[in-house]
């Protein structure tokens, strides 16, 4: 393959050189990042219609977050930003409660208490999406740090964005990690926008992965639509974490290719001409190109991997959309242990009127 | 064939409405599942919205920019087979006009027996035992709030006594009260349907007779001067009104004639005397009078009742009175101060069986040794029920009152 494009800051690398990919387990990659362009897809068409609520794709940053996701093992832990959804799928994750979490229906494991892609599941060690910017970035160290003590060599990942890096919650996040020496690994998708502040009017620092200097940890800058670029750094990052090396902080720069979020236009703020430039850099595109020249893939493949994901998908929509809403009374559960009068009576009060409305 | 209808849904996060910028089908085309149907601009985006089904459109609902509602129809498709059983907003039809409620109104009226309050109102009805359902609420959409509850908690009042002894109340049937166009009419809501409601509970159970005399307040003008210039000199910010004087006469005079602290139990037909002495003082609110009560008059300093008194009347003004500060009164004091006017005939405030009204202190001539001379005068009117408190015990306890307060040192000896 290929040799991918790290660029390092900060600290020299102690650890061996980047880790490679074989074939079997790039197209294993290919596949999900495919998944996740085709969930996208039907997602955002099914919210236009009304079927789910809202929706956020990770459309164009799906070698970032696959990529990144890819090297840890089963005991490590997730704090996703936003878009980092399919990344409990790569980790075994069934397709059809992931399909119901964003219907909200009865078949959703969080009970229809969420909003729409906001999932978790502590099977595949994945906490929800923070739609709060930077909160799960002091989450993630915590985690790690409480592993260090613990010393199972777990690693924590966290997800960010290019916007986070100015919270509050950034600062105290990668301050703790660098004194603690807690085995995180931050990985910045720098996909130059904050829903619509372009990266540009986000902070001076010349680069995101620049900020891990000063909190004494190393910083690693990647072309984040490179899946092996992205897959490299970051196993290297993971492997010195696990060694108790300390925190790394990864900019995976790409490009958020369609809108902030269903709610979103991003033809109001940003210039067609750069998602263009960038629709030429595609991921997905790049890896299958990438897999076709070292004979690794087939046009063939292609189309029946395409066809098969589809039909996959479009199977989980109908066999989750045919569930109805949450019980009622599960509003109600899994906060107190006993509950208490109030919630008591909410709870009669509510089923009687749900009641009423039936009739 | 089925017919399908397809309603406008909430593209995106509490959108209510959008332009229909352009449809791309028009009635009659037939239509493959996920085809654009038509271009909507809310005021988050232009999104074009596809369709959910397969099928032949039979009718557009509103015409390019005109605005199209969110979760009302916006077409309709004629489906193969099953009568359209989609999910979300693809229900099978009803005809248009049965589900046409206008938007977002008409469901807040829509509670039935559901009752609204918070958490802390319900936390109050509950530890007294009250059901809130059976309240008025005064809040928005019919909230019951903390204070419809606090009114509620307050003595009963009605319930004449089970003997049927007490007087039948004569209120003759309401007939309707015309109002023209300049005139407005204004409902009686909350604390003023509160206030109303006592009022007409006190004045037509209790049987009053209200007795005014006036005193000299020269001598308690003169201290209570003498003091707050005490309290200047000290750089003490705290200023004595004339309440604490009043309040520790009464006591006072309470000794002499007990009845007059009491509570009238309608139930038993019997007076309770009481032996702690809670004052309850009118305050004039934004909302509408609300007497907060101070408690255990008879154990506080002149400065405690002071600063205690200032405490409720700005809490009764905030609106922060607990239900303990609301509740429990023995005897209530109605002052006016300087738009006191000259007297005036308050209603008690039943079950209470006495009220002193105090009205403007000023300056007038009248004869005292045989000169003619310019002294501080008030009127004080307090009004009695007459069912336990006979005329003469009425004006003793009025002079006893008065003795105390002309000679204003007697309010620092206990034995007179």
């Amino acid at each position: 393959m290929m040799g991918p494009s790290t660029e390092k800051i900060g600290a020299p690398a102690k650890s061996a050189g980047p880790a490679a990919l074989g074939p079997a387990e790039l197209v294993r990659l290919y596949r999900f990042m495919l998944l996740t362009r085709i969930l996208d897809e039907r997602m955002l068409t099914l919210q236009r219609q009304g079927r789910i609520g809202f929706y956020g794709a990770c459309t164009g940053q799906e070698a970032a977050s696959l990529g990144a996701a890819a090297v840890l093992e089963p005991g490590d832990w997730v704090f996703p930003a936003l878009r980092e959804g399919t990344v409990m799928l790569l980790r075994g994750y069934p397709l059809v409660p992931y399909l119901a979490q964003i219907f909200g229906n009865l078949g959703d494991p969080m009970k229809g208490r969420q909003m729409p892609c906001h999932q978790a599941a502590r099977s595949v060690h994945q906490v929800s999406w923070s739609s709060c910017i930077g909160t799960q970035l002091p989450h993630a160290v915590g985690v790690a740090w409480a592993a260090k003590h613990k010393g199972d060599r777990a690693v924590a990942m966290a997800f960010l964005g290019d916007g986070a890096t100015s919270s509050a919650d950034f600062h105290v996040a990668m301050n703790f990690a660098g004194v603690s020496r807690a085995p995180v690994v931050f990985v910045c998708q720098n996909n130059h926008w904050s829903i619509s502040l372009h990266r540009a009017s986000q902070t001076a620092s010349v680069t995101l992965a620049a900020k891990a200097v000063a909190y004494g940890m190393d910083g690693a800058r990647v072309d984040g639509n490179d899946v092996e670029a992205v897959y490299a750094a970051a196993a290297e990052a993971v492997a010195r974490a696990r060694d108790g090396e300390g925190p790394t902080l990864i900019e995976a720069e790409t490009y958020r290719m369609g809108a902030h979020s269903s709610s979103d236009d991003p033809s109001r703020y940003r210039d067609e001409n750069e998602v263009a430039q960038w629709a030429a850099r595609d991921p997905i595109a790049r890896l299958s190109a990438r897999l076709l020249a070292a004979n690794a893939w087939d046009p063939e493949r292609d189309r029946s991997l395409r066809a098969e994901l589809a039909a996959e998908v479009n199977a989980a929509i109908s066999a989750v959309e045919r569930l109805g809403p949450p019980e009622t009374g599960t509003l109600f559960e899994d906060v107190y242990g006993t509950p208490p009068w109030h919630l008591k009576e909410e709870k009669v009060e509510l089923q009687r009127e749900a009641e009423a409305n039936r009739g | 064939m089925a017919s399908f209808e397809f309603k406008l849904p909430d593209i995106g996060e509490g959108v209510v409405e959008g332009e229909i910028v352009k449809w791309l089908v028009k009635e009659g085309d037939e239509v493959g599942e996920d085809q654009p149907l038509v271009e909507v601009m809310t005021d988050k985006a232009t999104v074009t919205i596809p369709s959910p089904k397969k099928g032949r459109v039979t009718r557009l609902f509103g015409s390019e920019g005109q605005i199209a509602k969110v979760h009302h129809p916006l077409l309709s498709l004629e489906v193969d087979g099953e009568s359209g059983k989609g999910t979300a907003t693809g229900a099978a039809s009803e005809p248009p006009p049965a589900r046409a409620a206008s938007p977002g109104g008409d469901d807040t009226l829509r509670t039935g027996a559901r009752v609204l309050a918070t958490p802390v109102t319900r936390r109050i009805a509950r530890e007294h035992g009250l059901d809130l359902g059976k309240l008025v609420g005064s809040g928005p959409q019919g909230r019951v709030t903390k204070a419809d509850v606090q009114l509620a908690l307050q003595p009963p009042s009605r319930a004449p006594g089970p003997g049927g002894s007490a007087p039948s109340r004569p209120r003759p049937p309401p007939a309707p009260v015309g109002a023209r166009a300049e005139d407005q009419r204004v409902p009686l809501r909350g604390l003023r349907k509160r206030i109303a409601e006592k009022m007409v509970t006190a004045k037509f159970t209790a049987p009053h007779f209200t007795f005014v005399e006036e005193l000299d307040a020269s001598a308690l003008v003169a201290m209570r001067t003498r003091i707050n210039q005490t309290l200047a000199e000290a750089n003490d910010p705290f200023r004595y009104s004339y309440l604490p004087f009043i309040c520790r006469a009464l006591v006072l005079a309470m000794r002499e004639f007990p009845t007059l602290n009491a509570n009238f139990d309608e139930a038993s037909q019997e007076l309770i005397v009481r032996g702690a002495c809670h004052f309850g003082i009118a305050v004039a609110t934004p909302e509408g009078l609300t007497v907060p009560v101070v408690r255990n008059v008879q154990g506080r300093s002149l400065r405690e009742l002071g600063e205690e008194i200032v405490r409720l009347g700005a809490a009764a003004r905030d609106r922060k009175l607990t239900l303990e500060e609301l509740t429990g009164g023995t005897f209530t004091i109605t002052s006016l101060g300087q738009t006191g006017g000259l007297f005036a005939t308050p209603i008690i405030n039943h079950p209470e069986v006495a009220i002193l009204g105090v009205h403007r202190i000023r300056k007038r001539p009248v004869v005292a040794d045989g000169q003619v001379v310019i002294r501080d005068m008030v009127y004080l009117s307090l009004s009695f029920d007459h069912r336990v408190i006979d005329g003469a015990v009425g004006a003793d306890f009025t002079y006893a009152l008065i003795r105390r307060l002309e000679r204003p040192e007697l309010l620092f000896l206990d034995q007179f």
